[in-house]
């Protein structure tokens, strides 16, 4: 069996796992709360996906196994460097995340799952290694951590990682529907000498093998995300420049409004996907 | 930064046969990348060998080579032959050794 | 748009306007290159190059290295053709786990002309405007297109008449 027919007997197998569920009497909510990140969601807007499904759907048995395991998930160094960093004092202040925002299990609860927001003094958005880097800087009167660095990554891999399980919940407002625009424009936009957008991969062949890879859909409900051919924790950015390069066009840089506003709408795509940080992928 | 973590089950039987896991967080560079910007190679550094002993005596070991990678992972099983400590040495290329220690009950 | 006729000619003018829109570039390599004129007719199913882009004939061996080489045609990362397939034994990074994206290649030769597949491989965005396919010879239109690769296509004329060559073979 190849692995494609294996997804699709998979798809098949969780529908009808649904199904019969339904029937005994529960309701898919609870089916999905089980284990959100092998099962299909139903999108809540129309767009270009019937159901959503997390990159963990489309990885390999063994990756997966691997970021299910606590001790295995590499991913995991960075989460407790970055819960470390948490109560570390930084800066002219004087101060640590904690000062402020105290145990991060409950004040950290629920960020992952509505970041990038639209941040007022800037007039856009802001992803949540900025929020973290504004906090230095603003409250902490500490240098912002470099986008690379392995303190940014680990606090990024620990905020969000206090949503671990709770769904994607972006919801559009006045104030960044137009960032979202834009991200959605960048996504439908072709780009680079190979001349293909974002949806040509991730929203028309999902599923199907680009010589060894399997195309996911996209999601990033698992970032910062540990991908094996990193051998380290990445951010969405650097996915995003990544994925640029591959179609041979010109990236955007980390950090960038371009990518934000890409975030948004990537993000708002997955909307009721669990939050997995820190994922393994290859 | 090589931070080392390890599994040690705190309880177990004697003679009972437990999973070990081991990790340590290293960037194994392999002297075989380039600077982008300088053109030079970056000199290898890496976790060269992993030696665990019970007790003082040696229960595990491995050399590890250029093509480790990342954060190298070792897991094994180990038969357990009574109360005593496990200790975890990694040795960096330079000759750094990284310890981590853990006890282990038996009943 | 009706694009039946004379297709585009990219000549060093539109090279030259480029430059100085972004005087940047005057001193690099990155100057357009002169692409081969070519002439679009009707094919029986779609548009058609009947035209060799260059006169001269396809290498089918080389052919089949610029099918399989990731920086070149990459075909192979989205076409399955079963004969080469069979290779994968014994060239594996070669042949093995070819891609699903688009149609198998088998017999490709008897669905389409000689001309539409040249058609195809030069522009496909031409004959199929959604396709996720690149267009191998083409080198304007595109948006942010990385330094290195401005004004340059993903294939040679005669690196397209060499594929194509092999192509013509899968009947």
């Amino acid at each position: 069996m190849t692995p494609i027919s294996g997804i699709k007997m998979m798809k098949k197998m969780i529908k009808l796992t649904v199904g019969v569920l339904l029937l005994a009497g529960f309701s898919t909510s609870a089916v999905l709360a089980a284990d959100g990140k092998s099962e299909a969601v139903k999108p809540a807007a129309e767009f270009g996906l019937d159901e959503i499904w997390s990159g963990y759907h489309f990885a390999k048995k063994e990756t997966q196994a691997l970021q299910d395991d606590d001790f295995d998930n590499p991913g995991n160094l960075w989460l407790e460097e970055g819960a470390a960093l948490w109560s570390k004092v930084d800066g002219d202040a004087k101060k640590s995340c904690q000062s402020c925002h105290n145990d991060a299990s409950k004040s950290m609860k629920g960020v992952a799952t509505r970041y990038p927001v639209y941040y007022a003094p800037r007039k856009k958005l802001i992803n949540i290694e900025q929020r973290i880097n504004l906090c230095r800087t603003e409250q902490m009167k500490a240098k912002p951590w470099k986008w690379k660095s392995k303190q940014l990554l680990a606090m990024a891999v620990y905020v969000n990682n206090q949503s671990k399980g709770m769904p994607v919940n972006i919801r559009i407002t006045a104030e960044n529907k137009p960032f979202w625009e834009k991200g959605k424009a960048f996504y439908y936009k072709r780009r680079g000498q190979l001349d293909m957008s974002c949806a040509h991969c991730h929203e028309k062949y999902y599923g199907k093998h680009i010589r060894s890879n399997v195309l996911s859909q996209g999601h990033i409900n698992g970032f910062p995300t540990y991908r094996l051919k990193w051998q380290k924790p990445g951010s969405v950015h650097r996915r995003f420049k990544g994925c640029n390069k591959q179609v041979r066009a010109k990236p955007y840089g980390l950090g960038s409004d371009e990518y934000n506003n890409l975030e948004l709408y990537v993000k708002w795509r997955g909307n009721g996907l669990p939050v997995e940080t820190p994922a393994v992928r290859n | 930064m090589a931070k080392p973590r390890i599994k040690v089950p705190k309880m177990a039987k004697v003679g009972e046969i437990v999973e070990i896991k081991s990790m340590i967080s290293h960037k194994m560079e392999s002297g075989r990348r380039k600077d982008k910007k300088t053109g030079k190679v970056i000199p290898r550094k890496i976790i060269n060998a992993l030696k665990v002993t019970f007790n003082g005596k040696l229960v595990f070991s491995a050399s590890l080579h250029p093509s480790v990678s990342a954060n190298p992972y070792f897991a094994f099983d180990f038969k357990v032959p009574g109360s005593g400590d496990m200790v975890f040495e990694w040795t960096e290329d330079g000759g750094k050794v990284i310890t981590a220690k853990k006890s282990l009950k038996a009943a | 748009m009706k694009l039946s006729g004379i297709a585009t000619v990219f000549c060093s003018f539109v090279g030259l306007a480029g430059l100085m829109i972004q005087p940047a570039l005057a001193g690099d390599k990155d100057k357009m290159m002169m692409l081969v004129k070519y002439e679009i007719s009707d094919g029986p199913a779609i548009k058609a190059i009947n035209k060799s882009l260059t006169g001269k004939p396809g290498d089918p061996k080389k052919g089949e290295d610029l099918m399989a080489n990731r920086k070149k045609g990459n075909c192979f990362a989205c076409h399955m053709i079963s004969s080469l397939a069979a290779k994968a034994k014994d060239n594996p990074k070669k042949y093995a786990d070819m891609g699903e994206i688009g149609p198998p290649l088998d017999g490709v030769a008897g669905r389409y002309t000689e001309g539409e597949l040249r058609m195809m491989l030069v522009d496909s965005h031409k004959v199929f405007p959604d396709t996720i396919m690149p267009s191998f010879y083409r080198n304007t239109g595109f948006t942010r297109i990385k330094g290195k690769f401005k004004g340059k296509t993903v294939l040679k004329a005669q690196e397209v008449e060499d594929i194509l060559s092999l192509l013509k073979t899968f009947k």
